[in-house]
């Protein structure tokens, strides 16, 4: 036990030190990153005093909020329908769910550059929007299905049974239900959309840019300690949604725990 | 038509697919304010009847009626009739209020009737005072009434009970067979109880249907019942009893065991072949010179308010006794029993 403790100790301080490298010189007056100086927040003040990155920051923000709401939107209707097919169906819908999870970005990416442009589809905010909309909601399937399969079906019987059409039985008992799961699938697609690199870089153009794109070539032109305190801040807003997933399910497990 | 019948099946046939029908032409009628119980064995059909007049499912062929109008196509939500489901189907994400007050917000009844109404239904269970509590923080039998409470609160005309003791410990369970009871004689409504148990139904029914691979084998009171089997199905399903094959030598004498006996029952056909139940309470244990049949005790068990005995005839006939007298194992005893005790059944075939 002891061993194994230790193990994941080792494991997890190997997974975050190039994080905590990051954040560390990301205070650096010396403007390196082999030798700290001294303590400083220029760096930070030069993020928020650069406009262009902040629009950038907002155009982040605003693809991964609407991305996220109509991917759920999409996706927990698509769960329901998952739900209701004949068995065999139920199989292939669900295999090409879990395909697109597990297929690369980069496949995805360019598929999505190829189809934007014989579509016609001009590369820039509609392209970048389209793409994670369409990347997330097999994210939001995947965690509203377990949801409507743990409900029992003489739930919808016994509505039904009180007098229930279908609206009333989506809108009082199906939805009601899988709302853990819809939140759970929501801050999903929204942290894989704040996070995406490789699917945006195909798809953005004409100056439109979000965060991680922005720091990749930011990072490639040279060193500039900014771009730690940008990743820094990216990091910690993650955390701080992380946090929020966290306290959702838990308060959700707490509630549905007890049977 | 009789306008106190409130549901007839008329020859209703349920079937899935190519499989054996579920139900097999099916035909009875329901009176209103009555306590009926489905009784059988486990995927004999009974949820299916109930699922019928639901209105979750329809018949392949054959009509329901429902005060004497055709039901058929009408869907569940239209129907006067509520259900108390097997696993409570509870609403998890609401309270106990809100489950109660699901079906009069549907029909959006006015806020004050609703406070009204679902205060009254609680009452009616026993379960003032906990509206604002959470599903998972009530127990098995106050779920149950909880179910029961939201089904009544409807005040339907019928309402259908799918084995809703069966999760419940014994006690909880004995103690609502009476409130059962009771509450359909305060609420006059037509009770469709479920059960698998056979002393529950007798308890409980006003009348029972035995069931048996999709078909109604005997309806009646508990008494004819348990009295008046019909065939052996019956008589061994509704409750441990000595079912042995026999000839009717003429009226009112029959013939098992290598014995011919006195009975009083009459109306077969000279040496017809037929089965004899004979309940092990009605055999009396006595000497073997005194005994109408002579057996040998196999076993012996304590029930608490009797021994059950276990013998064996000459003839290798199981003979099961109920008695307050011990016996040893391995003695000869006799058995007594009075014309009465006989009663004679029909073969039914395969059985
Ligand atoms: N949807 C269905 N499809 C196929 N067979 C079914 C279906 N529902 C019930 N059955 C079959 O019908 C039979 C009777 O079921 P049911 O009415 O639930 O029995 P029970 O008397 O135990 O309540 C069972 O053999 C069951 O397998
Ligand atoms: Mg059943």
């Amino acid at each position: 036990m002891k061993f194994s403790r230790l193990y994941l100790t080792f494991i997890f301080f190997v997974l975050y030190m190039p994080i905590f490298y990051l954040i560390y010189y990301s205070f650096n007056s010396g403007g390196t990153m082999h030798h700290f100086e001294s303590f400083t927040l220029d760096w930070y003040k030069e993020v928020f005093a650069d406009t262009r990155l902040l629009i950038i920051v907002l155009h982040t923000m605003i693809i991964a909020l609407l991305s996220s709401s109509l991917a759920t939107i999409i996706g927990v209707f698509g769960a329901i329908t998952i739900y209701y097919a004949k068995h065999r169906w139920k199989q292939t819908l669900l295999t090409l769910n879990n395909v697109l999870i597990v297929s690369p970005d980069v496949i995805i990416g360019a598929s999505f550059l190829i189809l934007f442009t014989i579509a016609g589809i001009q590369l820039g905010f509609t392209s970048v929007l389209l793409s994670h909309i369409a990347f997330s909601i097999p994210i939001v399937v995947l965690m509203v299905l377990p949801k409507l399969q743990e409900m029992s079906p003489t739930l919808i019987d016994a509505a039904r049974d009180l007098g229930a059409n279908e609206w009333n039985i989506l809108t009082k008992v199906i939805l009601p239900y899988i709302t853990p799961g819809i939140f759970a699938g929501f801050f999903m697609a929204l942290t894989y959309s704040l996070d995406d690199f490789a699917v945006t870089f195909f798809v953005t153009g004409n100056g439109f840019s979000t965060l991680s794109v922005e720091i990749y070539s930011r990072a490639r032109q040279g060193i500039s300690l900014s771009v730690n305190a940008l990743s820094t801040l990216l990091f910690l807003f993650t955390l701080v949604l992380v946090v929020v997933y966290y306290v959702i399910t838990q308060r959700a497990s707490a509630k549905g725990g007890q049977k | 038509m009789d306008d106190r019948v409130i549901i007839r099946f008329n020859h209703v046939t349920k079937q899935y697919d190519n499989d054996l029908p579920v139900l097999d032409d099916v035909s009875f009628e329901m009176e209103r304010g009555k306590f009926y119980t489905l009784l059988g064995p486990s995927g004999c059909g009974k949820t299916t009847i109930l699922r019928l007049i639901a209105g979750f499912i329809e018949p392949t062929k054959g009509d329901i009626y429902f005060h004497g109008k055709r039901m058929n196509n009408v869907p569940a939500n239209k129907r006067q009739v509520n259900t108390v489901f097997q696993d409570y189907a509870l609403f998890p994400h609401l309270n106990v209020f809100e489950n109660v007050a699901f079906g009069l917000r549907i029909k959006k009844i006015g806020k004050e009737d609703i406070e009204r109404k679902v205060k009254e239904a609680l009452r009616f269970v026993n379960l003032e005072g906990y509206e604002q509590r959470a599903i998972h923080e009530m127990s098995g039998g106050q779920r149950q009434r909880v179910a029961i409470a939201r089904a009544i609160v409807n005040e339907p005309d019928v309402l259908l009970l799918d084995e809703p003791l069966s999760a419940l410990d014994l006690k909880l369970r004995t103690e609502m067979q009476y409130e059962l009871r009771e509450l359909q004689r305060r609420l006059g409504i037509t009770f469709i109880f479920v059960t698998h148990d056979q002393e529950e139904a007798l308890a409980m029914s006003d009348e029972i249907f035995v069931l048996n691979k999709g078909k109604i084998e005997q309806r009646g009171t508990p008494k004819d019942i348990y009295d008046e089997p019909v065939n052996r199905f019956v008589a061994d399903f509704i409750g441990e009893s000595n079912i042995i094959t026999g000839t009717m030598i003429d009226d009112f004498v029959v013939e098992f065991a290598n014995q011919q006996f006195a009975c009083i029952d009459r109306g077969f056909a000279k040496n017809e072949r037929v089965d004899i139940v004979i309940r092990p309470e009605d055999l009396e244990l006595t000497t073997v010179e005194r005994g109408k049949l002579r057996v040998r005790v196999d076993s012996v068990l304590f029930r608490g308010v009797h021994y059950e005995l276990c013998c064996y005839d000459t003839y290798g006939n199981e003979w099961l006794v109920h008695s307050t007298k011990k016996a040893d194992i391995g003695e000869e005893i006799g058995l007594h029993f009075e014309p009465e005790a006989i009663h004679v059944m029909k073969r039914s075939g395969g059985e």
